[in-house]
């Protein structure tokens, strides 16, 4: 049974009035409570933008994700209908695969081209969360949920999921809530998940989860965030530019610029696949290096002068 | 889907990309007025503790009339560009191999070339003579 017993209601267009209200409500905090972030109008015009960017290419190439999943639903394993047991199952699935899609989108170029936009301001406030990718689609993003079509999940219930997670990341961007008590051991949290957007040497590559931190703690790559270093964020080459389409596209046409002047197929698969910033003769600057930078440093000041 | 079905599509959701877009409008509008635009200046302190983060120290700076950006050579070697960016400021360092440097009478274009990072355009009263010296150096290079 591929289709739902009910009618799915769309989840995301729901939400946005919620998340308007909820950018009006920071807002208003912030600049009335002097604390809990900050808000820069161009800032939060480009990282809407890219959010109503990311609509207006979802409804040009999103429905090829759509065709690919039913494609692949073709060869399922197993037929799952919509029970409550295989929901529970599916969402736990969608999660993990949201938790592998995350991860490596932080560690192939290929990938992080498109997911860079979403981490490319230097504010961390509800904006941030619509500041979305216009290439995923494009960028064959996707293909990290295809084994749960293949396993047999209805396509319509996987793309449920997808939207729920969208829909809870949402709230997460935000500097106004601090720790959430046990909370924290579970699901993922605005304090996981501003970690997650810093680019302290300490923080780079952690916390990929989409709701639940389980993965993270699971996979080694959970960081807590600590109160004595405050995060700092955007990428660790930070962009000079609030023009959408530059901060839409300036990493593809990096590759592009990488690839054609490549010496070599090795070093063109590299500029392509490589972890974002490697370079054949390791003259740019990857997240792992940073982070043996940052780890030497640490050792050298705890260590006493001779 | 065919082409219709597509085309369909786009009419359907134009009312609601025209209605986001009002949204997306008013809030800009709301973050303005509530004073979210602040005009921050670079300094020479700036540079120095952005010069800091890249684990070097100024051997150089200068910072354009308004303010608004800055261009630095760096004890390492390397040259950097500043540019504030609303109320923070965006540096990106680079070995001077890798940028493109114009020197003119009144005005300095750098730029490198990731796109992400728009070239420097700044006017000049007149170029310090470390700048001219770099750029020089740079010229002979690129003729060498």
């Amino acid at each position: 049974m591929a289709e739902p017993p009910f009618e799915i209601p769309p989840i995301i267009t729901y939400a946005v009035p919620g998340f308007v209200l909820l950018i009006i409500v920071e807002m208003l905090y912030i600049r009335f409570f002097k604390k809990g972030g900050r808000y820069e109008t161009k800032d939060a015009a480009t990282s809407l933008a890219m959010g109503l960017g990311n609509r207006v290419f979802g409804i040009a190439f999103g429905g090829f994700a759509v065709l690919v999943y039913y494609a692949v639903y073709q060869f399922r394993l197993f037929d799952l209908g919509w029970t409550w047991p295989v929901l529970v199952a599916c969402f736990f699935a969608e999660d993990l695969a949201y938790y592998w899609f995350h991860r490596i989108a932080h560690e192939r170029r290929w990938f992080w081209a498109s997911h860079v936009i979403h981490h490319s301001s230097q504010h961390y406030n509800l904006t941030t969360a619509l500041r979305q990718t216009w290439t995923g689609t494009l960028g064959l993003s996707f293909i990290f949920w295809l084994p749960l079509l293949y396993i047999g999940f209805p396509p319509l219930m996987v793309l449920m999921f997808q939207a729920i997670s969208l829909v809870y990341q949402f709230w997460i961007h935000t500097e106004v809530v601090g720790r959430m008590g046990p909370l924290e051991a579970v699901m993922n949290t605005p304090s996981h998940h501003r970690v997650h957007h810093a680019t302290n040497p300490k923080y780079l590559d952690a916390n990929y989860a989409g709701v639940l931190i389980i993965w993270d703690r699971l996979f080694g790559t959970f960081i807590a965030e600590d109160e004595k270093e405050k995060p700092r964020y955007g990428i660790v080459s930070q962009l000079g530019t609030f023009n959408p389409f530059r901060v839409a596209f300036h990493e593809w046409i990096g590759i592009w610029r990488d690839v054609t002047r490549a010496k070599s197929p090795r070093d063109a698969l590299g500029f392509m696949f490589g972890p974002p910033g490697w370079s054949p003769d390791g003259s740019r600057k990857t997240s792992a290096s940073l982070k043996a930078e940052w780890a030497a440093r640490q050792q050298a000041a705890a260590t006493p002068a001779e | 889907m065919n082409l219709g079905a597509w085309l369909a599509q786009w009419v359907g959701e134009a009312p609601v990309l025209a209605g986001s877009a009002a949204v997306v409008a008013v809030m800009v509008g709301m973050a303005w007025l509530l004073g979210f635009r602040a005009k921050l200046m670079l300094s020479e302190a700036d540079l120095a503790r952005l010069a800091d983060a890249e684990g070097a120290a100024l051997a150089h700076a200068l910072i354009a009339p308004d303010g608004r950006s800055g261009f630095a050579r760096l004890s390492n070697g390397k040259v950097m560009i500043a540019r504030v960016m609303g109320d923070d400021v965006s540096a990106r360092a680079a070995p001077l191999a890798a940028m493109r440097l114009e020197l003119t009478p009144g005005r300095l274009s750098a730029a490198f070339a990731d796109l992400g990072f728009p070239p420097l355009h700044m006017q000049l009263e007149q170029a310090p003579p470390w700048l001219t010296e770099l750029a020089e150096g740079l010229n002979k290079q690129g003729q060498g």
